[in-house]
């Protein structure tokens, strides 16, 4: 026991003190201000869990609230978690050191958990951990549901993330014996995710019609059942928050034995996946026959070409892309599948006037959302040095990589105009608008992007989720996004009268000069830093 | 060939790895560089190289400043470092290719070259595998080979004997040598001294950021009945 004590320790201290490096940027100022940025997001958080209770409690059901929140916050820790896990157990650069010490294999498969949970619960903080302080708080002051709802909070990372890892580990052992292993991870992934959200659509589709929902009202728990169909565990824990002691036992006791259910099979776990999955080679056949041939490449193509193989070589950034890219297209196709929306949905007379701007939502998502730019040094950790020594300008290094992003940003671009354009039936003018638009604006995100890159490069990671995703860079890329969102919508609204296609006429040429100041910064002031970046 | 002017590197504005260094080395000469581990070779190296910029003083390649035309003074050199970490889900031959298109070799030159060292590294059949496949010493000879594409007119390396079996270590000694006989000039750091001993003209020593000796091994041993390493012992000593 002692022993794994000590090998969660050294896992979880690495882990944070990855974070901590990841704040302690060169510059004070922005290292301060990068440690406030996920604190931030409390706040739309409260706000958010405010108004669900508002009217949870207008109906006269305010602990819905927390069966609400509980099971959007699983829903999200799946989704985070699938990922990680896999990244953490099968790419971590660690795990040849951790496989020869003296220890149990309990104690390798915890300790690795021990980071994935401390990530989780930080996620669970926000939505759900507000929803508990606002439950209790609200209202009269309840020291018990306090107490349980804390809880609740600290066990709610280990039914998604156990249920996951008993999903995914043996996922892996499958496809790695697999020639086209990381391909196999990579679409295995997409239809693991796309299955998890289909099924949780087709439940969330209740039937809504005013009768049965006056049966359900009228049964005990009705509304409560109805609900927690979702997540079945989220009745107890409501239950356990609202004071029934049974309910609470048996929400501990349904996690302790998941907890215990991981331990019976972690010897399972590890010779049969994670053993046999490190100890194929790259899953490629390697004594392959090429030839050798001597081919000449401009060096600009050569470049692009090594930013993409980086991502397309490593299943964990392939991931991230591909489901950053193409979410909107999920998303989208699940939706049309379970009916939630249709062609007539979209023309109907209250959409038809924004299509414009539903449109250049979709073909402006891979941008938007992608944030290719701001892990580009990250991604290439310990092979940075290599483009340092070549005879090219940190120019040239720079535009490269942002090319690179422009690439893998157009293609999906291109393939979600065709797909939506086709779907949604939009006029050939809209096309033009929205592609012109999306063009820049994706041309200003990309290059800004890389400017939060050169500030904070962190390019030693040993577990490849920490270079694109709990990376800080991420979120503060986000923050642009949002921030500008905040502000055009703020400025809509002032002028109400002005029609959709003035309008994203105005944003064009605003992103125009945001990307005129973007050029100007990163190659007037940042390729000077991009040098100083210290290997 | 390669000017080093007091230059110094400070990490994390505290750690002072390398102080005041001043260093000419000549055209066509074999230097060693050698000091106890932490002594701040890697990070001269890396000054050098461009990877990381001094603190403080100026480094010139062939008469090129490396921070104000970093471009045409990479030209000028090609560096293999004591770690073989280079992006490597791709093939040997892609990785070569790739070096060769960035020094703007021919194709007739590159083909030429690849096949020779390669032959003479037995890594020739390797090309065509993935470089994740390879062995510690594998990598490490695919990077001098790569490094040795563009003809170099300096050639840096840190530590390249480590991980190198007998062989290969001699054919890297004679590459090293026929190099600079051929014009080229080449400066690696190492802890093997009689390989330091047997190779280089001149020898700089490095002892806790300083230099404290450069010339002639017979100079530095000041009598013939010593061994290198004796006398590198006795300098480095901590007092
Ligand atoms: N990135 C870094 N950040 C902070 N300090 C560093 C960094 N790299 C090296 N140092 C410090 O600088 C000093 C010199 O390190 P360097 O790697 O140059 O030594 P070396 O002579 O190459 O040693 P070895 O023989 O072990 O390779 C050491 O004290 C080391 O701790
Ligand atoms: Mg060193």
């Amino acid at each position: 026991m002692r022993k794994i004590i000590t090998l969660t320790q050294v896992q979880v201290k690495d882990f944070l003190n990855k974070y901590i490096e990841h704040v302690n940027v060169k510059n004070r100022w922005l290292g301060l201000l990068s440690l406030f940025i996920p604190a931030l997001f409390i706040l739309p958080a409260y706000q958010l869990v405010n108004s669900i209770y508002e009217g949870f409690n207008q109906i006269g059901f305010p602990e819905l609230t927390i069966t609400y929140m509980y099971i959007g916050t699983v829903v999200l820790m799946f989704f985070a978690c699938i990922p990680m896990i896999i990244s953490v157990f099968f790419y971590a650069k660690d795990l040849q050191f951790l496989t020869t010490l003296p220890v149990k294999v309990e104690g390798i498969i915890f300790s690795k958990l021990a980071t994935v949970y401390l990530y989780l619960f930080v996620l669970g903080c926000f939505f759900f951990g507000t929803s508990v302080i606002v439950y209790s708080t609200i209202g009269e002051w309840d020291l018990y549901s306090l107490i349980a709802g804390i809880i609740a909070l600290l066990i709610s990372p280990l039914l998604p993330m156990i249920l996951t890892t008993l999903i995914i580990i043996p996922f892996m052992a499958l496809v790695g014996k697999g020639r086209k292993r990381n391909l196999m991870v990579v679409v295995g992934n997409v239809i693991f995710l796309f299955v998890f959200l289909f099924l949780q659509l087709i439940i969330a589709r209740a039937e809504m019609d005013i009768e049965s929902f006056y049966h359900i009202l009228l049964q005990e728990d009705g509304l409560l059942r109805q609900l927690g169909r979702n997540f079945p565990p989220s009745i107890w824990l409501t239950r356990m928050i609202q004071g029934s002691l049974l309910d609470g036992g048996l929400f501990v006791l349904l996690n302790l034995v998941f907890l215990y259910a991981l331990k019976l099979v972690s010897q399972l776990l590890y010779t049969k996946a994670l053993l046999a999955f490190n100890q194929q080679g790259g899953g490629e056949d390697i004594h392959r026959k090429g030839t050798v041939s001597f081919r000449k490449r401009r060096i600009g193509s050569q470049l692009i070409t090594r930013h993409i193989q980086i991502i397309l070589s490593n299943p964990i950034f392939l991931i991230n892309t591909v489901l950053i890219m193409f979410l909107p297209i999920l998303i989208f196709m699940i939706m049309l599948f379970t009916g939630e929306a249709s062609r007539e949905f979209f023309h109907s007379s209250e959409l038809s006037p924004y299509i414009l701007y539903i449109y250049i939502g979709i073909i402006t998502a891979p941008a938007m959302i992608g944030n290719l730019s701001a892990t580009s040094i990250t991604r290439e950790g310990k092979a940075f040095w290599e483009t340092r020594i070549l005879p090219i300008s940190a120019r040239e290094n720079l535009k490269y990589r942002i090319y690179a992003t422009l690439l893998i940003t157009f293609i999906a671009t291109v393939l979600l105009a065709i797909a939506g354009g086709i779907y949604l039936q939009v006029s050939l003018d809209i096309v033009i608008r929205a592609v012109i638009f999306s063009v820049v604006a994706t041309l200003f995100l990309s290059t800004i992007d890389i400017v939060i890159n050169i500030e904070r490069p962190t390019l030693n990671w040993t577990s490849p989720t920490a270079a694109v995703k709990n990376n800080l860079n991420v979120i503060i890329s986000l923050f642009i996004r949002v921030g500008l969102g905040g502000g055009g919508y703020y400025i809509y609204q002032l002028f109400p009268h002005l029609t959709a296609n003035e309008w994203v006429t105005i944003a064009t040429l605003f992103f125009l000069v945001l990307y005129g100041i973007s050029h100007y910064i990163v190659f007037g002031i940042y390729t000077k830093k991009f040098d100083r970046i210290d290997v | 060939m390669l000017a080093l002017k007091n230059v110094s590197k400070t990490y994390d504005r505290s750690k002072r790895a390398v102080n005041q260094i001043s260093l000419d080395v000549e055209k066509g000469e074999i230097i060693g560089f050698i000091g106890p581990n932490g002594a701040g070779k890697t990070t001269t190296l890396k000054m050098i190289t461009g990877i990381i910029q001094p603190t403080e003083g100026t480094i010139s390649i062939d008469g090129v400043d490396i921070m104000k035309a970093p471009v045409d003074a990479k030209k000028n050199f090609s560096y293999v470092p004591d770690q073989p970490t280079i992006f490597d889900a791709i093939s040997g031959i892609d990785y070569l290719n790739f070096m060769a298109d960035m020094y703007d070799v021919s194709i007739r030159e590159r083909k030429k070259r690849i096949e020779k060292f390669s032959k003479a590294f037995q890594i020739d059949d390797a090309l065509t595998q993935k470089v994740n496949s390879y062995s510690h010493g594998m990598r490490q000879k695919l990077l001098i080979t790569g490094a040795m594409l563009s003809n170099p007119k300096l050639f840096i390396l840190d530590e390249p004997m480590v991980g190198l079996d007998p062989h290969s270590a001699r054919v890297l000694k004679d590459l090293m040598r026929e190099h600079c006989n051929k014009g080229g000039t080449v400066f690696f750091s190492s802890h093997g001294l009689e390989v330091v001993e047997d190779l280089c003209d001149r020898v700089a020593i490095i002892h806790k950021g300083k230099l404290i000796a450069c010339d002639v091994v017979g100079n530095i041993k000041k009598s013939t009945d010593t061994t290198l390493e004796n006398v590198f012992l006795e300098m480095t000593r901590d007092a």
